[in-house]
């Protein structure tokens, strides 16, 4: 009998399975959606990549999860030590992966400057609406009028589209995908991992958080999941869309396609200039 | 060696990069903001990598990626940065990431002075951070010492696998000197110790011994991590045993090798001297100048600020009736001496802070005539 | 040893006076301390700026007595009257310093500047009445040198020298 083994597990360290996620929790979509993007571009060992991550639910997902190096930084701090790991090492391949909040509200400033800077690094961003790991707070992507334990009367604020503010940027590649979009997801993922290899690569990934927005809406996470393929269209429709209806649609697509040169090609002609 | 006319900033800078820094991220600060404009212009050349980060969070977390990537890596800065920069000081203690921090100290709180030298940031540098934890702060005298110094404090910071802040003032920063540059063959170099199979990354048997820091990329499958994590990495945040074990170990890494990474330099005879005075950085130049032609005096200079080395001040300070402790600040290196020393015997600061004026000798001698 | 010092008004080039005479002296083989306090600004605000020099390394380069210092304008005396009333020889511009300091010599460096179309280089004036007084051999060749390496060498060259002169001519 021939044992089939889940495509993930070898990227995976075996020995701290199971995840501590909720039962439940996308976040294991968004990792199989990664894994199968490097089964599909035939790369078996991580050891080149370098994942660096913050403080999250989703920043757990390298670290410990993913076999590969990882750094588990501070709450914000990723995408800085990211970039100080490609500057210090270009042949890595650097990968951040965070959420919302590390890499949105603490850690904005950095995000936006390293898509200003178009630096050569893979972000994903797990929006889960809300600060997972701290009980379901409010994020900068927090729907507006949405109950949460810091917006006990309905959240007062705007969110913040993050994907189409960093495609406002020089960055290389931004997409949003929800979690029900798997397949565009993975080949997302396929493409900044071995097609578009330079420059600034963003992916948001729209994914609510199973215990603190599902579970309060009273849904499953299968419900949810049903319900996301309707409610995330292609944002040329979405455009189209009367104001009042694009408040209940997520638009998703690659919003910025690119392979002009990085931070490290650029800096890598400042020095040629230098030794002529 | 070179006859070189520097600043305290530019002798940083040369100093860093002939110890072989190859990294720098920094933002922009007075009175620091020389040591970046040098290694802006310097580092390229090395065949290094210079950024000019958004903010000073992201300088120090650069030079921590950097690091573990392989670079000795440093930032500098001033007050309001150093500030910033705390969180992630305190992520490279725990994570054991050899690392130089310069701190060009101006007058504060806050934005204070920009252009005014001061000391205020003694006990920010040991104490700035939240948590159990430890690393090593030097100061240097004078440019000449900046340069020697910094290369100490790259040697240090990879021998013993942890940030060492290096501070300065503004006086030392833009002050100018002349600095004798070593050639390469003059300076002994101290490279981190690298992995060999099995060995953990974060633990040893023997808390003094650092364990061994790989490259990422050489396929160990490093996970670092600021939480609580055991001698593989593993992060661990609930047992008693894991934490109390790890910060006794980071702990006695740092105060375990005090021997070798304690500087001092004493003036005048310990078992002659009926006063003393203890100082740290450009202030000491002014008290050497009071002590000429003073045999009754003994003048204690501090170079390695942390880990103190409590004992051998006590020893020092054991006869005599009258300390005198000059600062540019209301006074911090002045709690150290109080620890020290039998009740009954006078501690005088001479403080004075504010306004880039420094403390004169004659300020200094009318203290010690008390 | 040497101890000089420039004080004046931010924009009126004191610490470029300060760094041309440390970087001559540097020059001669001199071990040299150089230093400065001044505003944030640019414009306005006192500037101090001074020199150390010695056959040997400085012990200490925070100075309370100077052997020369040269005031180029009143600002800089309301924040440093105590310290320029300690030194030894007091240079006061004659029209740009209002206040009188007993012992002080009253220069009219600005004057004659002006008069010699080299007014925006009064600091280098300042630095060729300094070295009329400390007589080094062979400065003025290291200082030349040292002109030519910066903008406006002939404006500075001329200035140079008439602070030379005429500092000698005014105290002879
Ligand atoms: C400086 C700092 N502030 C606050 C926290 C507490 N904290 C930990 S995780 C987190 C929010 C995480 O939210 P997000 O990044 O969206 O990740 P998620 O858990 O939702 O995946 C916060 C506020 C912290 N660790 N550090
Ligand atoms: S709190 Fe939310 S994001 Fe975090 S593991 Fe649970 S379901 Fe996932
Ligand atoms: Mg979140």
């Amino acid at each position: 009998m021939i044992k089939h083994e889940h495509l993930s597990l070898k990227y995976m360290r075996r020995e701290v399975l199971p995840t501590a996620f909720c039962p439940g929790c996308y976040n294991g979509i968004v990792m199989n959606a990664l894994f199968q993007a490097f089964e599909e571009l035939g790369i078996y060992d991580l050891r080149k990549y370098v994942f660096v991550s913050g403080i999250g639910c989703s920043s757990w997902i390298p670290s410990p999860y993913i076999k590969a190096d990882s750094l588990h930084t501070l709450h914000g701090r990723a995408i800085p030590v990211a970039t100080g790991v490609k500057l210090a090492n270009p042949e890595l391949e650097v990968i951040v992966i965070g959420g919302d909040g590390d890499l949105a509200s603490i850690g904005g400033n950095h995000l936006l400057h390293a898509a200003r800077r178009n630096m050569d690094l893979v972000v994903i961003m797990i929006n889960n609406l809300v600060y997972g790991m701290t009980r379901g707070q409010a994020a900068p992507t927090t729907p507006k009028g949405m109950v949460t334990p810091t917006t006990p009367y309905g959240n007062p604020e705007e969110p913040m589209d993050v994907a189409r503010l960093i495609a406002n940027t020089n960055a290389n590649y931004v997409a949003r995908w929800c979690v029900s979009q798997y397949l565009f997801l993975k080949n997302s993922f396929k493409k900044v991992l071995g097609e578009i290899k330079r420059g600034f690569r963003f992916i948001e990934v729209y994914a609510p958080c199973t215990t603190f927005v599902i579970r309060r809406e009273n849904k499953t996470p299968g419900q949810k999941l049903k319900e996301l393929m309707n409610t995330c269209i292609g944002y040329e429709k979405w455009e189209k869309l009367p104001a009042e209806e694009r408040t209940k649609h997520i638009p998703t697509g690659v919003f910025r396609e690119e392979d002009k040169p990085g931070f490290l090609d650029n800096y890598k002609q400042l020095i040629a200039r230098l030794k002529r | 060696m070179k006859r070189m006319f520097l600043s305290g900033n530019e002798a940083v800078a040369y100093g860093a990069i002939d110890a072989g820094c190859r990294f720098y991220a920094g933002y922009p600060i007075t009175p620091s903001s020389e040591i970046m404009h040098m290694m802006a212009k310097l580092l390229p050349e090395a065949g290094g990598v210079f950024i000019q980060a958004e903010d000073e969070l992201a300088a120090i977390n650069m030079i921590i990626g950097a690091s573990w990537a392989g670079l000795k890596s440093m930032a500098a800065t001033s007050g309001p940065g150093f500030s910033l920069m705390q969180e992630g000081i305190g992520y490279a203690v725990m994570t054991e990431t050899p690392l130089v921090i310069v701190d060009v100290m101006r007058a504060g709180p806050a934005t204070g002075q920009a252009t005014k030298a001061a000391q205020g940031d003694l006990m920010q540098t040991r104490w700035g951070r939240h948590g159990d934890q430890y690393l090593v702060v030097l100061a240097p005298e004078s440019p000449q010492e900046a340069y020697d110094l910094i290369i100490e404090a790259f040697n240090i910071s990879e021998s013993l696998r942890t940030p060492v802040v290096f501070l300065m003032d503004e006086f030392i920063g833009h002050g100018r000197e002349v600095v004798f540059r070593k050639e390469p063959g003059e300076i002994k170099l101290v490279e981190r110790r690298r992995s060999s199979d099995h060995e953990p990354l974060f633990g040893s048997d023997d808390p003094r011994i650092p364990p061994p820091m790989p490259r990422l990329g050489e396929g160990y499958y490093v996970l670092v991590t600021g939480s609580t994590h055991n001698e593989y990495g593993y992060r661990d945040v609930h047992s008693f045993e894991t934490h109390y074990k790890l910060v006794r170990r980071l702990k006695e890494k740092i105060w375990g090798n005090i021997d070798k990474v304690f500087k001092y330099e004493v003036i005048g005879d310990p078992g002659r001297a009926e006063k003393a005075i203890v100082c740290f950085g450009s202030t000491c130049r002014s008290a050497k100048e009071a002590v000429m032609g003073l045999d009754n005096v003994l003048l204690i200079r501090l170079i390695t600020l942390w880990p103190l080395n409590y004992d051998l001040l006590r020893e020092l300070l054991s006869n005599v009736r009258l300390v005198v402790v000059p600062e540019l600040s209301l006074g911090q290196l002045i709690y150290d001496v109080q620890q020290v020393i039998d009740s009954g015997i006078k501690v005088v600061g001479v403080n004075k802070v504010g306004g880039g004026v420094p403390i004169y000798p004659s300020e200094i001698k009318k203290a010690l005539e008390v | 040893m040497f101890k000089i010092a420039y004080l004046g008004r931010g924009g009126q080039g004191i610490v470029f006076a300060a760094t041309l005479t440390a970087e001559a002296l540097y020059e001669k083989g001199y071990y040299v301390a150089q230093l400065q306090n001044y505003g944030a600004s640019v414009r306005g605000g006192s500037v101090l700026g001074y020199v150390v020099a010695d056959h040997e390394p400085i012990k200490n380069p925070f100075i309370e007595e100077f052997d020369i210092i040269v005031v180029l304008h009143e600002e800089g005396l309301k924040r440093w009257k105590r310290l320029v009333e300690k030194s030894k020889k007091i240079i006061l511009d004659k029209k740009l310093v209002k206040t009188n300091i007993p012992g002080a010599i009253k220069a009219p460096l600005s004057t004659i500047a002006e008069k010699e179309g080299v007014y925006q280089a009064l600091n280098i004036v300042a630095v060729g009445a300094v070295f009329s007084i400390l007589d080094i051999e062979g400065i003025d060749k290291v200082i030349d040198k040292l002109l030519q390496k910066r903008k406006n060498y002939e404006v500075n060259k001329k200035a140079y020298m008439i602070g030379k002169r005429s500092f000698q001519h005014h105290n002879h």
